[in-house]
């Protein structure tokens, strides 16, 4: 029969009325720096792990190793961090050591003294830009923030028809073309990044950042041509998402 | 869906997915078909070696009317000694299967009729009797015929289910095949007589169902059952006969059509090939299941019927609030004053 | 064997009905809970259309003869249907149209569903009704009109011998029994249930659903398919099909215990990345790669936000919740065993990862609340995620569990008790499989 009884509403519940924990919780965000107790005060000591990662390196046994040296951690710019690279490309930032000969870039071990926040940004790239709620618990996560935007920019920039060559250039272009710095109008991310003291400390960041550019497109190209082949069309795939739904 | 099908879909479409060069895996199936007839699906020996095991109630009166040469004569090769428990079973083997797709489709429904072919004996031999019976018998006028061949062969009775049975007889000019059926339901029992009255019917009625087999509703022991041990003859209305007589001309019979809120019969006639003899075999033997689950389609039939009224009662009732209820209202200043309507 | 027929076990699912015999290991048939009926005619229950009734009752006027094959034509509608995939396949072409009698668990149309049986016992399992029990599935909070509904329908239309309606949560924890890992056959635990189109966080403690802390997760099969073939689109595989991105993720697809790790994974064993060759009905064949949708389609029950924007929990975190809102006595009963059940719950690795995700959760409320004790020493709490070999089917495979055992039927409703009592008989079942019986 069909009977006047209407049935509990139990399995069309709208998803709004569904609890949800909010993205500030602890256990939900990604959040960074291991939760409590990690100094997050500017000039304080550093944070004891360099660069954020994903929630499940919390939950995983991920150890905490400190491969930033207290005196490794330079300043920052604004709130831009200004973390020690592995690179050739002159300017400000503290060189570690290059690589010993015969390793390639995606085998760099997190404990390596060579390991730097560009082999995070690239590592971590596929996973966190298909996310779109980040949470900022330090300065080092702005430096992933740019980094992972930029990683994207430069996947718009090579076409699946490229070659090695052409697509080197690209990247190198895209590195080296006109950017903006945060403090400028043109810097999509001025909520989350506060503008240089003055022009001196806006000169330096912004040739920080043309070289944080220059090492990721690089190190970038190497992933998406491993061995002179490509371009990976499984990196390749990463270019429509926009992490946290923004774009340089 | 009008008809049912006549092979074990399961076992169908088992074998099917087997020989398809799946992986070999085992299985371990137990099965029921129609009339308490049981099926074990195993792979005993090897995952490649698939063994099919069939348990039928009447299987002893089967084979008294030679289920064992109809078995041999379908499935010669694939014979095994019967699983214990079971009455008789075959075994393919993947790794030996014929190589053409065809051979191996007839192969699949060939085992798929499993059922079909036990019980086709009765009925084939009843057929074979009734072709000897009717050539002897046109060498006599009727009058003139002797005892024997007027007479025709024995009642063959297949108790197939618990209370029921089929008995069968061949005569000289006609095959009769009677289905005593129970209905322990006593809305069933109403369904099924106005089934069973529209075949009897039908054929009258109908011009295009002349050459129907001629159909008999009763609920008393027909003649032909006569003599025949075991019967309950009480005659209290629970055991309804049906009787089918099937000679020369007869159609492919009954597809019974529960349409609306009765029934009728239709029937094609066709002419007398092997393939049609064939057919009847397996249309009679499903006369049963097919004739419940049309009592069992109309009853559902009607429930949307009732289900349909029961919602445009509601809605009538619904309807039926009373009007706004007149009642005092106030001013601002105090006084009370009714609505005019 | 003989003297005793198998009991009948129906699980009618939202998506597939499983049907099948007590005592066999999986279910003989299982085809979608879908039914074609000839589009316009019929009787469309909820559509308000009457039901076709032939304009002259044809024994009167079937006397013509001539018309009478006609007028069947015409009053046959009412049996002109589908079921399963043969539905679908007619569906697809002009005519018919495609119904799903069930939503979201629950039947919604008792006149396709009564059709819906009719022929699924007949037609497919070729069974007399009335000469077996049959036992039946209800999802969790199934309002007892329905099981009434039910009860008519089984009782009256089919006569059947006798019947009981179970619990879909309860069966599956009964069919978690096979598992070595269980070692009591109890019947609490939490029960998930993930299949095509929602995922079910189901408490059950001694046999009864908790229905109040139960919680729902719009995340479930389809949700993979289609973040499978977003992925494939992404990527420009030549077939992206949902076809194809159904077939990937069922073959392909895994839970990794970390993603970033996995991506690196994939960098230095490049032989991870798979081919998959799709052969289209027009007989061509199209290769694609296979990439990291292998892991990262399952990631979107720990992850959902990589795939939905509107729901963001993490069904680890519903399974503590869920927990956690349940009576505190029962709470160790339910970490102790979270069964899985369910076509959703089947990749590999993935109740190891939820047990660990679980085990954090809980770890953590442990030495949070220890520390705030000042001292105190918890005992340590159990968190087991139970897989086993019949999670596929697992409401089925319970029913066809509890369904063989000698005293299942002393436990059905039967038919002469129900034309004594009536419908409401229904209402109560005593618990199969609880304590007391074997």
């Amino acid at each position: 029969m069909s009977s006047p009884f209407e049935p509990p509403q139990l399995f069309n519940i709208p998803l709004h009325l569904i609890p949800l924990h909010s993205s500030h919780d602890a256990g939900l965000s990604l959040n960074l720096f291991g939760g409590s107790g990690c100094p997050r005060d500017r000039y304080a000591a550093p944070p004891k792990q360099l660069l954020p990662s994903m929630r499940q390196h919390l939950q995983t046994t991920r150890q905490t190793k400190d491969h930033v040296k207290a005196d490794q951690y330079l300043w920052e710019l604004g709130n831009f961090p200004i973390l020690p690279l592995r690179t050739r490309t002159r300017g400000p930032a503290y060189t570690l050591p290059a690589l010993p000969p015969n390793t390639a870039d995606i085998d760099v071990a997190p404990d390596s003294e060579s390991y730097d926040c560009v082999d995070e940004i690239l590592s971590l790239f596929r996973a966190n830009v298909l996310f779109r709620n980040f949470e900022i618990n330090g300065p080092a996560d702005r430096m992933l923030i740019y980094g992972t935007l930029f990683v994207s920019e430069c996947l718009g920039k090579v076409k699946p028809t490229m070659t090695a060559r052409d697509a080197e250039k690209a990247l190198i272009n895209a590195a080296l073309d006109n950017f903006a710095v945060p403090g400028d109008v043109s810097f999509p991310l001025n909520q989350a990044f506060e503008p240089p003291r003055d022009r001196q400390d806006a000169e330096s960041l912004r040739q920080y950042i043309s070289q944080v550019r220059q090492e990721i497109a690089v190190r970038l190209h190497a992933r998406l041509y491993p061995g002179g082949e490509g371009p990976s069309k499984f990196w390749l795939s990463f270019t429509k998402r926009k992490f946290m739904g923004k774009s340089l | 869906m009008l008809l049912l099908d006549y092979q074990n879909v399961l076992i169908q479409s088992l074998l099917t997915e087997r020989f398809s060069g799946a992986p070999p895996a085992s299985i371990d199936q137990v099965v029921s078909d129609f009339d308490g007839v049981t099926f074990h699906l195993s792979t005993p020996e090897s995952k490649t070696k698939i063994l099919i095991s069939i348990n039928v109630k009447c299987f002893k009166e089967l084979v008294q009317y030679g289920a064992q040469e109809v078995l041999e004569r379908e499935y010669g090769p694939y014979i095994v000694n019967p699983e214990p428990g079971y009455d008789f079973s075959v075994q393919v083997d993947l790794e030996n299967l014929p190589a053409e797709e065809e051979a191996r489709e007839e192969l699949i429904m060939k085992l798929a009729l499993l059922k079909r072919n036990a019980m086709a004996a009765p009925f084939e031999r009843a057929f074979d009797e009734f072709t000897k019976l009717a050539e002897e018998a046109s060498q006599y006028t009727s009058e003139s015929a002797p005892q024997g061949v007027k007479e025709g062969g024995d009642v063959m009775a297949i108790h197939y289910r618990e209370e029921e049975a089929i008995y069968i007889k061949a005569s000289w000019d006609r095959v009769t095949v009677i289905f005593s059926t129970v209905f322990r339901e006593e809305t069933d029992r109403i369904f099924g007589k106005v089934f069973l009255q529209e075949f009897v019917d039908a054929r009258r009625r109908v011009v295009t169902l002349q050459n129907a087999p001629q159909v008999l509703f009763r609920s008393d022991p027909p003649l032909e059952l006569e003599g025949v041990p075991g019967l309950n003859n009480t005659g209290e209305g629970e055991i309804s006969y049906v009787t089918f007589g099937m000679d020369h001309y007869a159609g492919d019979i009954l597809d019974i059509h529960s349409i609306t809120d009765q029934s009728y019969v239709v029937l094609f006639p066709r002419h007398l090939t092997p393939q049609r003899r064939y057919e009847n075999i397996s249309h009679i033997q499903t006369f049963r299941d097919y004739f419940h689950y049309h009592i069992k389609a109309s009853k559902a039939y009607i429930h949307t019927r009732m289900r349909k009224r029961t919602a445009d009662f509601l809605q009538v009732l619904n309807r039926a609030r009373p009007e706004n209820e007149e009642r005092e209202r106030k001013t601002a200043s105090g006084r009370t004053f009714r609505v005019q309507s | 064997m003989a003297s005793q027929t198998p009991a009948v076990v129906m699980d009618n699912g939202t998506g597939y009905s499983k049907l099948g015999f007590a005592g066999n290991d999986s279910p003989s048939f299982v085809f979608p809970t879908a039914i074609a009926t000839k589009a316009g005619a019929g009787s469309a229950g909820s559509s308000g259309a009457r039901p076709a009734v032939a304009n002259k009752p044809s024994f009167l006027s079937g006397g013509g003869g001539g018309s009478s094959h006609l007028s069947a034509k015409r009053g046959t509608e009412d049996l002109d249907f589908f079921i399963g995939d043969e539905a679908l396949a007619a569906g697809s072409g002009p005519g018919y149209g495609v119904n799903y009698p069930i939503r979201h668990g629950q039947i919604e149309n008792w006149d396709y569903m009564e059709r819906f049986w009719s022929n699924s016992i007949f037609k497919y399992l070729r069974v007399e009704p009335e000469d077996h029990y049959f036992l039946l599935t209800e999802p969790p909070l199934n309002p007892p009109e329905n099981r009434e509904n039910t009860a008519e329908i089984m009782f009256e239309s089919f006569n059947c011998a006798g019947l009981y309606i179970a619990v879909q949560a309860v069966l599956a924890l009964a069919a978690s029994w096979t598992s070595s890992k269980v070692t009591d056959r109890s019947l609490t635990g939490t029960v998930i249930d993930s299949g095509d189109g929602v995922t079910h966080v189901i408490p059950v403690a001694e046999g009864y659903v908790i229905g109040s802390s139960i919680k729902s997760i719009p995340i479930a099969g389809r949700d993979i398919t289609y973040f499978v073939q977003s992925l494939l689109r992404d990527r420009g595989e030549p077939d992206s099909s949902l076809k194809t991105a159904e077939k990937v993720k069922e073959e392909y697809c895994y839970v990794s215990p970390d993603i970033v790790k996995e991506f690196a994974r994939y960098d230095r064993e490049p032989d991870r990345l798979l081919k998959h060759t799709v052969n289209s009905p027009n007989g061509r064949s199209v290769q694609i790669d296979i990439g990291y949708e292998r892991f990262l389609a399952p990631e979107i029950f720990f992850n959902p936000e990589i795939y939905s924007s509107d729901f963001l929990t993490p069904l680890p975190n519903v399974v503590d919740g869920v927990i956690q809102s349940s009576p505190i006595d029962v709470r160790r009963g339910l970490y102790k065993n979270i069964v899985l059940s369910g076509g959703s719950t089947l990749y590999k690795d993935f109740g190891r990862r939820l047990q660990r995700d679980i085990r954090h959760l809980v770890d953590d409320r442990i030495r949070a609340s220890e520390a705030r004790s000042g001292g105190a020493r918890s005992g340590g709490l159990d968190v087991a995620v139970v897989t086993h070999k019949r999670q596929r089917h697992g409401p089925w495979f319970g029913g066809s569990l509890l369904g063989q055992t000698p005293e299942f039927r002393s436990y059905c409703h039967t038919k002469a008790e129900y034309d004594e009592i009536g419908p409401s008989i229904v209402r109560r079942f005593a618990l199969l499989g609880g304590p007391g019986s074997s």
